[in-house]
């Protein structure tokens, strides 16, 4: 019983503490998380710096026949592909690509899901029932599915993958941050901003999403990581990124041809897809672990 | 024909948290008599589920540790025995009912086939000889047989906490230990519990642990009373002894906390401050900072125990010297 | 009923909730007075209504049928706005310290919450030097002020409610079982608080409590509920000395007395609470009353004075 739960903390303290310093305190203890932190570290400064770090027109467009399929090397470290260009700098500027990609589609994915969610899920009732069957009908849909769907009928760009990996996440984020809100809005200190006059979007702002931002902020972190996998993937079958400009995804595809002599072609973009993906998968359950804990 | 069916001796429990160390248990000594009910009173955060997990030997640990203490159930030395025959002795000699009645029982299976179970496990009986033994304990527990093939939510809370009593009861353990068994029930619920429960103990001649917080609960059942603060025992006494001779100021505290139904202009007299942190007892009495009474020897050194009767000692540094100190609280 | 001005009257209030199985009858037609600068104790077993009646009451919840009229004014005929403003002076305060208070707030930040959305007081400083104030009002140390309530034990966090609570022109507070999650001693120590607060501001309280020892302490009046039903009203001092309903005299006598005086017989009663969904025509407590007769389950007993402002709902009287 209680016992146990009695702590330390019925010493109160009296400087007020941040509560984001408490969760990166935990978040530190996290081996797996902080090694997540410094990789997706790594690439964003890959992103950030790409200009210092290579030339993006020389190096990751321009083709060069006389140094095409060339082992890594002093000249190219990861060597170069069937047109010559470098591997190294067209990874360079894809984690542009697919940072961005992945981030701008989980807000758009987060911002009008998450509103659908919010609504339904403190209004209940009627209004809940018309947009959670709505978007039902999209989850019955797998995710890629319907994503190349939108693409192919808006067209391949960049803004337009960007819209149909957005769009194809909207359901899920609906889905959790409604759960959140339900789990949120039958508490007490609700009924307790009501009492003192609040309105609803007051209280929906105010007192139901910030306590309801632990799983979205999870949700959202290892959504990054499906939509920079979908993105690749959209790239791969030729329904993303166009070449020439250099994505992840669509060098996998450039280069499958070359597999079985210059494996290096397809193995450093795999890895860097893996790379991403797996350190936002590891930050993603850090994240949950460090913000779970803090109310017992 | 009496005997002693639980002797703990100089228990000692402590939790080992990230933040510190919790000292739950500091040593406790509690003996119960053969068909007695010991009434186990304190606070939240007292060390009373604590010690009555001890028995059972359940402290999760880590992080749970029990520094020392010795316990002897029915002749047998608990501490030494494997875990193994632990749990032959863990709901057959004795049995242990919680507080909340929605959560101790399994919501898949029929309550028949929990009572069932708990049987077989600690008796060579056939599927047909338990469910037989089963539909009797449910009617001992006032269920009508018939209802043995429906599931927990079917029942209410008072009816789930006969099912819960059912199942404890089902091997005849020599011990029974409740933890708080009333506190989620309705007045009226809970008076039909408590009545059941005296009656089965009478009938099973077992002794009981009452582990409450509610002194109207210690009247109605109890033998003994043990008060419990910060991980001691700080009085202990018979029934009588505890409500008309009180000793501990805290037990005074408790006593003048509690509206009084039959007088209602009396007025309501709280033991200041709350309980002191348990990460961190002060070297004295615990109860030192809440007590009107406390003297400067109270906060530096750690009051030994005074006997009035065999039975009847009480922890405090007002008596060693002077027995015929009165508690001036109006009561006792 | 002369001496005091009546602050708040409820008439006929209804509240039923569609359930698959039917219409759960929460609160079923009850009536009441509240004196102003008094306590009413509404008591009852889980279930009863006692709750429901309580959020009704400050439309938290919107009533099916009836009359609340605080002030002369029928509370449920008020406009959102209206509702807004008078919020300042009706309040609650909740049973569970722990789900009450929003997590993600400061202590200072809870009790200026109420003060900062009525734009009460503006200035930020004099708003600050109130919340001190509130703090020092219910007893919590000024230290306090910028942890989290989880830090807390749970007689601090009632504490906090209560001074959130007072944050405005608190004039009436529903108290729905605010001791009930509390230890014995820090129990006391909150009723102490209430009812010295209640004394200085000249606050009227609805007390609403399981606990009739409670209630019994706190109340001036007291009324009974079971199933949605208010089966006995009458002054404290003659509610426990002269309980008249089969229920309420199981329920007196069904306490625990932390005594060893044995005082009378103690009636246990048979059964337990019946379905609120789509109740019968008849006395609610029928099924359970060791003295119930026919009549008691053909047709309702009526509100009826049994005595001077006393009043009981029971064929047998």
């Amino acid at each position: 019983m209680s016992d146990r739960t009695l702590s330390r903390k019925m010493i109160p303290a009296t400087k007020k503490r941040s509560q984001a310093l408490d969760v990166w305190k935990r978040l530190r203890k996290s081996n797996s998380a902080i090694a997540g932190l410094i990789l997706i570290f790594i690439f964003l400064c890959l992103a950030v710096f790409a200009p210092l770090i290579a030339d993006y027109e020389n190096d990751a467009l321009k083709m060069n026949i006389i140094e095409r399929l060339q082992s890594p090397g002093a000249d190219h470290w990861f060597g170069t592909d069937e047109m010559g260009r470098d591997i190294f700098a067209r990874i360079v500027y894809g984690t542009r690509i697919s940072l961005f990609v992945g981030v701008i589609s989980v807000s758009i994915a987060l911002t009008l899901g998450g509103t659908l969610g919010a609504i339904a899920g403190y209004y209940g009732g009627k209004i809940d029932n018309i947009i959670m069957r709505t978007l039902d009908v999209l989850l019955a849909i797998p995710t890629i599915l319907l994503a190349i769907t939108i693409v192919a009928a808006l067209g391949a760009s960049i803004l337009n993958l960007m819209i149909a990996v957005g769009i194809s996440n909207i359901p899920g984020f609906a889905r959790v941050v409604r759960a959140a809100v339900l789990s949120i809005k039958d508490q007490e200190f609700i009924e307790a901003a009501r009492a003192i006059g609040s309105r609803d979007h007051t209280i929906i702002l105010k007192h139901v999403l910030p306590n309801s931002m632990a799983p979205i902020i999870v949700f959202a972190t290892l959504k990054v990581a499906s939509a920079i996998m979908a993105t690749a993937s959209l790239s791969f079958i030729g329904l993303g990124i166009q070449p020439p400009t250099p994505e992840w995804g669509s060098m996998l595809a450039g280069g499958r041809a070359y597999i079985r002599d210059n494996m290096y072609i397809v193995l450093y973009p795999g890895l860097a897809i893996v790379l991403t993906v797996l350190s936002l998968n590891l930050i993603g359950d850090g994240l949950r672990d460090a913000l779970d804990p803090k109310l017992k | 024909m009496k005997g002693t069916v639980l002797k703990v001796e100089n228990l000692a429990v402590r939790y080992v948290t990230e933040d510190g160390i919790v000292q739950a248990v500091n040593g406790i000594d509690i003996s119960v008599e053969k068909g007695s009910t010991l009434g186990l009173v304190g606070e939240t955060g007292a060390g009373k589920t604590t010690t009555a997990l001890s028995v059972l030997r359940l402290i999760p640990d880590p992080p749970g540790e029990v520094v020392s203490g010795k316990i002897e159930l029915d002749g047998k030395a608990l501490m030494e025995l494997p875990e193994s025959k632990m749990e032959k002795i863990r709901g057959g000699l004795v049995s242990m009912i919680f507080q909340d009645p929605m959560t101790a029982l399994n919501p898949v299976l029929k309550v028949g086939d929990q009572i069932a179970e708990a049987i077989k496990i600690h008796q060579q009986l056939s599927q047909d000889k338990a469910l037989q033994k089963a539909r009797e304990m449910l009617e001992m527990v006032g269920i009508p047989g018939a209802r043995m093939n429906e599931y927990p939510h079917q029942f209410s809370g008072g009816m789930k906490q006969r099912v819960v009593i059912a199942i404890a009861l089902s091997c005849s353990p020599k011990l029974l230990i409740a933890d708080e068994p009333t506190t989620a029930l309705d007045v009226t619920i809970q008076a039909q519990v408590l009545e059941l429960m005296k009656e089965l103990k009478e009938k099973m001649d077992m002794a009981m642990i009452m582990i409450t917080h509610d002194l109207g609960v210690v009247a109605e059942v109890c033998d003994n009373v043990a008060i419990m603060y910060a991980g001691r025992i700080v009085e202990q006494g018979t029934l009588e002894e505890i409500f008309n001779n009180t000793k501990h100021p805290y037990t005074e505290g408790l006593f003048l906390s509690i509206p009084n139904i039959d007088d209602r202009k009396a007025e309501l007299k709280p033991i200041r401050g709350l309980m002191s942190d348990p990460f961190n007892l002060p070297p004295g009495c615990s109860f030192c900072d809440r007590c009107d009474y406390a003297m400067d020897k109270c906060a530096t050194e750690k009051p030994e125990k005074v006997h009035f009767s065999p039975d009847h000692f009480v922890e405090c540094h007002l008596y060693p010297d002077n027995k015929e100190f009165q508690l001036k609280g109006g009561k006792g | 009923m002369k001496d005091k001005e009546v602050l708040l009257q409820v008439r006929n209030l209804k509240k039923y909730f569609d359930t698959p199985k039917g219409k759960l009858h929460a609160v079923d037609d009850i009536t009441f007075d509240l004196r102003k600068g008094k306590t009413l104790g509404l008591v009852g077993e889980s279930g009863c209504g006692k709750s429901t009646t309580g959020r009704v009451i400050l439309r938290l919840l919107e009533a099916t049928d009836g009359e609340i009229i605080y002030n002369g004014k029928n509370i449920r005929e008020l406009s959102p706005k209206e509702m807004r403003a008078l919020r300042k002076e009706i309040q609650i305060i909740f049973q569970d310290p722990f789900s009450s208070l929003d997590p993600r707030m400061t202590v200072s930040e809870i009790i200026e919450e109420p003060i900062k959305l009525n734009k009460l007081i503006r200035d930020r400083k004099k708003r600050f030097e109130r919340v001190l104030e509130l703090m020092d009002l219910v007893g919590l140390s000024r230290r306090l002020m910028n942890t989290y309530p989880h830090e807390l034990d749970g007689g601090r966090r009632q504490r906090i409610g209560i001074a959130r609570a007072l944050a405005l022109d608190t004039k009436f507070i529903v108290c729905d079982e605010p001791v009930s999650a509390l230890d014995v001693s820090i129990q006391a120590q909150i009723l102490n608080l209430l009812k010295e607060l209640q004394k200085k501001l000249g606050l009227t309280y609805i007390f609403i409590t399981h606990d009739l020892s409670v209630v019994n302490h706190f109340s001036d009046d007291i009324a009974v509920m079971y199933l949605g039903k208010l089966i006995e009203k009458a002054s404290a001092e003659e509610l426990f000395s002269n309980p008249v309903h089969p229920y309420t005299k199981a329920l007196l006598s069904a306490i625990p007395r932390p005594t060893l005086e044995k005082t009378g017989e103690k009636i246990i009663l048979k059964g337990e609470i019946s379905s609120p969904i789509n109740p019968e025509d008849n006395c609610r407590f029928a099924n359970r009353c060791p003295y119930a007769r026919d009549v008691c389950r053909q047709s309702e007993p009526p509100l009826r004075e049994s005595g001077e402002n006393h009043f009981v709902a029971c064929h047998l009287f």
